[in-house]
């Protein structure tokens, strides 16, 4: 059964139940608020959302306000808007006005509101109340409760999402601060959420803090490759500078609201420092140090290899999208008939573990969907780390998908330790820490952030990647783009076989 | 054959009487150079030209030259890392690294603050759009150097440059000035002409 709610003359079908503030934000009606969240419960506490409801003397919160049958609702009345703008001025009573300094500035509550509904003339003349600043009340977390308004969204995400209850309002009136309870700091995995969900500066982020202003970062909507949950996610990046700043949570059904903190590092790995820049091959001396050269030539020795070889095998991480994997198969298992695959996991993880909100012991973004791209060319597998029997097959060449993530990897250094003992390695690997080992070749590949693409999470939803930026390096490609230049090199070497 | 008689304008006694007019403007012309020439020959100080660089020029205080960075009352910077002046830069010349001040009652500084100043205008929006008054375009207009010359200023150049003597202070209630516009002309010269770096 639904109702007709009038909003500014216009009719809305709402559900009963429904609040004003759930119907508004449906349909992109402009109700400025604090206090109200989407993933939250309601607080009614920063009494800004204020409208007018025909037929009641005063103005009411649209957040607490449920749908009525012929309600008449108004949003934009002068009443209305008067209303606004003396709510705001009572929230910047204390306020330090510190944005020069605060990190907030650019995506806050307080100065996007005040440059529609400002007074611009203040009329308090008493001096602002000082508060404690800067505290460092948790993991990643730093606290100025001088710039709260005590909307007290925080408070609400530890009591009901992570439920941990860190957070409390202490003190009253103007005196009333945003607190810990006595020697106790929040230390969970989803700290840095109550940064996202305080609208103005008073919990800031220690690892994004004074990095960057954030009008000079662009939010690319991509796929967070932390875990098996696959969590939509915002990659503020400079597409000029090719340098990422942080990742936001973005709305989805798989990960609601929030984010983990393991999952908002992801972005560290996408820099250039940690990358590897060009394709690298081993030469003269056992040895001497890799020798840089372009991605042509490598693929090219490779393709000689790959012709030469009696037993090959591939040894996939779950950290690659379902299309590399599938380039990478057709050309392998379909054309040159490999039969080995094997997968690459971390030794020590625990797969099945789920803390209950969205972290997964599982820290692959596709371990499913590798799995289904070799059920499609007929190798049926169990998702288990396979790096032993590959170690002991006795491989003449082995072709290695190296992790996007190292820190994923609990015993990383000892498996890429064991690769360098085979015969022949050819690592295709993103990150510039497997140079310190020597293989046979190393060809360097995208992140996830360079390319689009799909991973399947751990219920086989398909989570679509976008690309961000262009690749840090003319050199580097994806798995796909790799495998088509060395199927193009096989080719002729064939041709040339045939006519000679 | 048909012939055109023209009548001929009945030739002038004199030719001298005919270009008088030019005599007179001619005289009138040397009388101003000649006079100007002689003055400046024994009356120098009457001129109005300037012997620069060993005599200076007087742009006035609002003339928009060199940047500077202001301190503190305690001699720390006063800049706090904002990046308001890069925003408002439109010649994207402002580069900017800010981090934690490890003394706690600062809560955030600029590492680094860099001009490009062959890259500046001298529009004057990084002082403009300065919130705390850290960023101003001083007197100082002499800014030529040699290839190889740094023509980044640096943090330390921006603050504590020589012809600043210390660095500017600036606090809220006073308006200070930068040193050159409290001193002596003639004291002033000395530091301008040689261009400083």
């Amino acid at each position: 059964m639904s109702i007709a709610v009038t909003i500014n003359d216009k009719e809305f079908t709402a559900q009963p139940g429904q609040t004003v503030m759930d119907l508004a934000q449906q349909h992109d009606i402009y109700i400025p608020h604090f206090c109200w969240h989407p993933g939250l419960s309601i607080a009614g506490v920063c009494r800004f959302c204020m409208v007018a409801v025909e037929g009641r003397p005063k103005l009411e919160i649209a957040c607490n306000l449920p749908v009525v049958a012929g309600m008449q609702v108004r949003t934009d009345s002068e009443q209305v808007k008067e209303a606004h703008k003396w709510a705001l001025e009572f929230h910047l009573i204390n306020h330090p006005l510190d944005c020069p300094i605060c990190d907030q500035a650019g995506e806050c509550g307080l100065q996007d509101y005040y440059m529609q509904v400002g007074k611009y003339q203040a009329q308090m003349t008493q001096a602002k109340v000082l508060k404690p600043k800067k505290l460092a009340v948790g993991t990643d977390l730093v606290l100025d409760t001088e710039r709260c308004i005590l909307c007290s969204r925080c408070v609400r995400f530890e009591d009901e999402v992570t439920k941990s209850g860190g957070l409390g309002i202490f003190d009253r009136g103007d005196r009333a601060i945003i607190g810990t309870y006595r020697d106790k700091r929040i230390e969970h995995n989803y700290t840095t959420n109550l940064v996202d969900i305080c609208p103005v500066g008073a919990f800031t982020s220690k690892d994004f803090r004074f990095k960057k202003r954030v009008w000079f970062t662009q939010d690319t909507q991509t796929i967070c490759p932390g875990c098996a949950t696959g969590c939509a996610i915002d990659l503020a990046c400079n597409a000029d500078l090719k340098r990422y700043y942080r990742i936001k949570p973005r709305f989805s059904e798989v990960n609601g609201h929030w984010l983990c903190n393991f999952g908002r590092g992801m972005y560290e790995h996408l820099n250039v420092e940690q990358r590897l820049l060009s394709a690298y091959i081993a030469g003269g001396e056992a040895d001497q140090p890799l020798t840089k050269t372009d991605t042509a030539q490598v693929v090219q020795a490779l393709a000689v290899q790959v012709q030469r070889a009696q037993k090959v095998a591939l040894l996939l991480t779950p950290q690659y999208t379902v299309e590399d994997y599938r380039a990478l198969l057709t050309f392998f298992v379909g054309k040159m008939g490999v039969q080995s695959v094997y997968q690459w996991r971390s030794r020590q993880e625990d797969a099945a573990r789920f803390d209950g909100i969205l972290w997964r012991g599982d820290q692959n973004p596709n371990s499913r969907g590798l799995l289904e791209v070799l059920a499609e060319f007929g190798i049926e597998k169990q998702q288990g780390n396979e790096f032993e029997s590959l170690v002991a097959g006795d491989y003449d060449l082995v072709i290695a998908l190296a992790p996007q993530v190292l820190a994923t990897f609990a015993d990383i250094e000892t498996d890429l330790q064991q690769l360098q003992a085979l015969p022949y390695v050819s690592l295709w690997a993103s990150a510039k820490q497997v140079l310190d080992y020597r293989y046979q070749q190393v060809l360097a590949l995208t992140c996830f952030a360079e390319q689009s693409g799909t991973y399947r999470n751990y219920a086989g939803v398909e989570r679509q990647l976008q690309m961000v930026t262009e690749p840090v390096s003319a050199e580097i490609m994806s798995v796909a783009a790799l495998v088509e230049k060395l199927a193009a090199c096989c080719e002729v070497k064939e041709d040339e076989h045939g006519s000679g | 054959m048909a012939v055109v008689k023209v009548k001929q304008p009945p030739a002038d006694r004199n030719i001298f009487f005919q270009v008088a007019g030019y005599f007179a403007e001619i005289g009138k012309g040397m009388r101003m150079t000649m006079g100007i020439f002689l003055r400046q020959l024994f009356k120098r100080e009457a001129s109005n030209t300037l012997e620069w660089p060993e005599q200076p020029a007087d742009y006035g205080e609002r003339f928009k030259g060199k940047h500077f960075l202001t301190l503190r009352d305690d001699g720390e910077i006063r800049c706090t890392a904002c990046f308001l002046c890069a925003t408002a830069c439109p010649a994207d010349c402002i580069h900017i690294e800010a981090a934690e001040h490890p003394d706690g009652a600062i809560e955030k500084y600029p590492t680094r603050f860099e001009i490009d100043i062959l890259r500046c205008v001298f529009c004057g929006m990084c002082e403009e759009a300065c919130p705390v008054d850290a960023i101003r375009l001083g007197p100082e207009y002499t800014m030529a150097g040699a290839a190889g010359e740094k023509w980044v200023y640096t943090k330390d150049y921006l603050a504590q440059r020589p012809v600043l003597e210390g660095g500017v202070t600036s606090v809220k209630e006073e308006n200070t000035k930068h040193p050159d516009l409290d001193r002596e002309d003639a004291e002033r010269s000395s530091h301008l002409k040689h261009g400083v770096h």
